[in-house]
């Protein structure tokens, strides 16, 4: 990947740091619990910036997301059990995330391609519904272990796979934005008819935007198959979805960082708060209530934090001082 | 040679027939106004001009070829870009990003060579900025490149529009009142800007305009349209003191 130096640093750093996380885990210094808690949470950064991608950058209010992390989930767990090729289970992994995402970001086209005539709440409500069809479809699938869910499931996830697919994802989405094509699916976002006006094919766009979200969140759900090692079509309900658009939404909807920046947020949150047993999820709405009220448009809005706007800040404060 | 023609164009919301029997022809290089009283149809004819609305009958001829029954995007890239009478602009990004988006229909790199940042990539989003960035020159825009569009003032922001349609590469433009809320000095820079950008870029322009002094001053022949049906055609002098214009604009004469 050719790319200028501040952000090939960036991608070092991050990997570096992934590597120390996971040197600690394996020399014991961060038990299991930790571990799986900071895996949780790569999970949900790759979900939260695949559905920001369809939310806040392109503007289309999908609520489908659980569904193709379960198409995801079930087709990599697929490949892992039932098929389970003679090869290295790292190499078999990557496949099976591979297939996984492919799988859903075929689903994403096709759910995407009628559905995204479709505007605002109308399309939240299709996502939705097609979300609930794909759980209610692996209900019923005796292959994947119908209503009983699918057992055995080798436990390939760790930290490192996790966190390293969320830099990927991360740098592929924002490459994407910059790019434009990327432009192109913002401008819908700003203004639909006058992105159209100027010669923008705004249906190519959006399923383009719809598919790649679907292809991430299928990654994020194999990841999540080979970390909890047990597929439950229940695990995959409209609250998952919801769970996810709660950190776009509170990271701000167009924000790359700002999602990255909710989900891990909200997983240490939600962690935080189980000792408050039965006022966690209390305490935690009410917080959600609060960021709303204070910062409706998330934390960040729709900017970027970066090194540049760090040093900004930092030059900005010098001056006042003076 | 005509650039483009309608013949017959017919648009009709439920009961209400907004446009009918729209009949203009635009030659290459000239610049033409389109007025007439407010709900006369003049933006229902725009918006079936740019495939935003599909006319119920009739024909629309552009380079020779029908583009009835295209969409918007295909018909701008065929060489038809427009500004919108309540501003369209693209509020919450940059001005230059505005204008890039523009470019976009001829970018030619594809999805990956952005993923993977490759050298084709880099070139042309230069190239692209480079262009951009002349463009705004051009409507003096440049030292605002980096603002908010809606941050600007709001004769800067229609400027922007006409920047922005101008950066699709368009042969024929159309102008949805861009003199609106301009004060005179603003009104008489924008005239000459038109014509400007007509001579340099090889445009044909068609505007819809309330402001009269503009209209008359700028553009080679008028049509003027009177609920949904053009009543007269010609030079500004003509149009001036047609008897039908005047009836339509300021109502029949009475005999005493």
């Amino acid at each position: 990947m050719a790319m200028n130096k501040k952000k090939l640093l960036t991608v070092a750093a991050a990997m570096a740091f992934g590597v120390a996380i996971q040197s600690l885990i394996w020399l014991g210094v961060l038990n299991a619990y930790y571990a799986q808690v900071l895996t949780t949470m790569s999970m949900f950064i790759i979900l939260a910036t695949s559905l920001n991608l369809i939310n806040g950058i392109t503007g289309q209010f999908s609520l489908g997301h659980a569904g193709f992390a379960a198409v995801g989930g079930y087709f990599s767990a697929i490949i892992t059990t039932r098929i389970a090729p003679p090869l290295p289970g790292p190499i078999v992994f990557l496949v099976s995330l591979l297939v996984g995402g492919l799988v859903a970001a075929l689903a994403g086209f096709l759910i995407g391609l009628p559905t995204l005539r479709l505007r605002g709440d109308y399309l939240a409500i299709a996502t939705l519904g097609f979300g609930e069809i794909i759980r209610v479809l692996f209900v019923n699938w005796k292959f994947v272990g119908a209503a009983a869910g699918m057992w055995g499931i080798p436990g390939y996830t760790n930290f490192l796979w996790a966190y390293a697919i969320a830099v990927l994802t991360v740098l592929f989405i924002v490459n994407f934005m910059n790019s434009s094509h990327g432009r192109a699916c913002v401008s819908i976002r700003e203004d639909e008819i006058a992105a159209e006006t100027m010669g923008i094919n705004t249906t190519r766009y959006k399923v383009m935007a719809f598919t790649f979200g679907a292809f991430f969140a299928g990654v994020a759900g194999g990841i999540f198959a080979h970390l909890i090692r047990l597929l439950h079509p229940q695990s995959f309900t409209f609250m998952f979805s919801v769970e996810i658009l709660l950190m776009v939404v509170l990271g701000g909807l167009g924000s790359i960082t700002g999602s990255v920046a909710a989900a891990v947020l909200l997983t240490f949150l939600s962690e935080a708060l189980r000792q408050f047993a039965e006022l966690r999820m209390v305490i935690y709405s009410l917080m959600l209530i609060g960021i709303m009220l204070f910062r409706p448009q998330g934390l960040f809005g729709t900017k970027e934090l970066s090194v540049d706007m760090l040093a900004g800040m930092k030059s900005k404060f010098k001056f006042s001082k003076n | 040679m005509a650039i483009i023609e309608t013949k017959q164009l017919v648009k009709t919301f439920g009961g209400l027939t907004a446009v009918s029997g729209f009949e203009i022809y635009l030659d290459q290089g000239e610049l033409i106004g389109l007025i007439g009283p407010n709900g006369a149809g003049k933006t229902t004819a725009f918006n079936m001009l740019t495939g935003v609305y599909q006319p119920c009958s009739g024909d629309i001829i552009f380079l020779n070829e029908s583009v009835v029954g295209k969409k918007p995007y295909e018909i701008t890239q065929k060489g038809i870009a427009r500004t919108f009478q309540n501003i369209r602009l693209f509020k919450d990004l940059s001005v230059i990003d505005n204008v890039k988006i523009a470019y976009h229909q001829n970018v030619k790199y594809g999805v990956a060579a952005g993923i993977f940042g490759t050298k084709k990539f880099k070139q042309e989003e230069q190239e692209i900025t480079n262009k951009a960035m002349e463009l705004l020159k051009i409507f003096k825009l440049n030292h605002k490149a980096d603002e908010y569009a809606k941050n600007m003032p709001y004769g800067e922001q229609r400027r922007l529009e006409i920047a922005r349609a101008l950066a699709t590469q368009p042969k024929l433009i159309l102008l949805d009142e861009p003199a609106a809320g301009m004060n005179p000095q603003e009104t008489q820079a924008l005239m000459e800007l038109i014509r400007f950008i007509r001579d340099t870029f090889g445009l044909t322009v068609l505007l819809i305009e309330h402001d009269m002094s503009l209209v008359m001053n700028v553009c080679e022949r008028i049509y003027v349209l009177d609920y949904g049906k053009i009543i007269a055609h010609g030079t500004p002098q003509e149009i001036k003191s047609n008897p039908k214009v005047i009836e339509a604009y300021l109502g029949e004469e009475v005999a005493i």
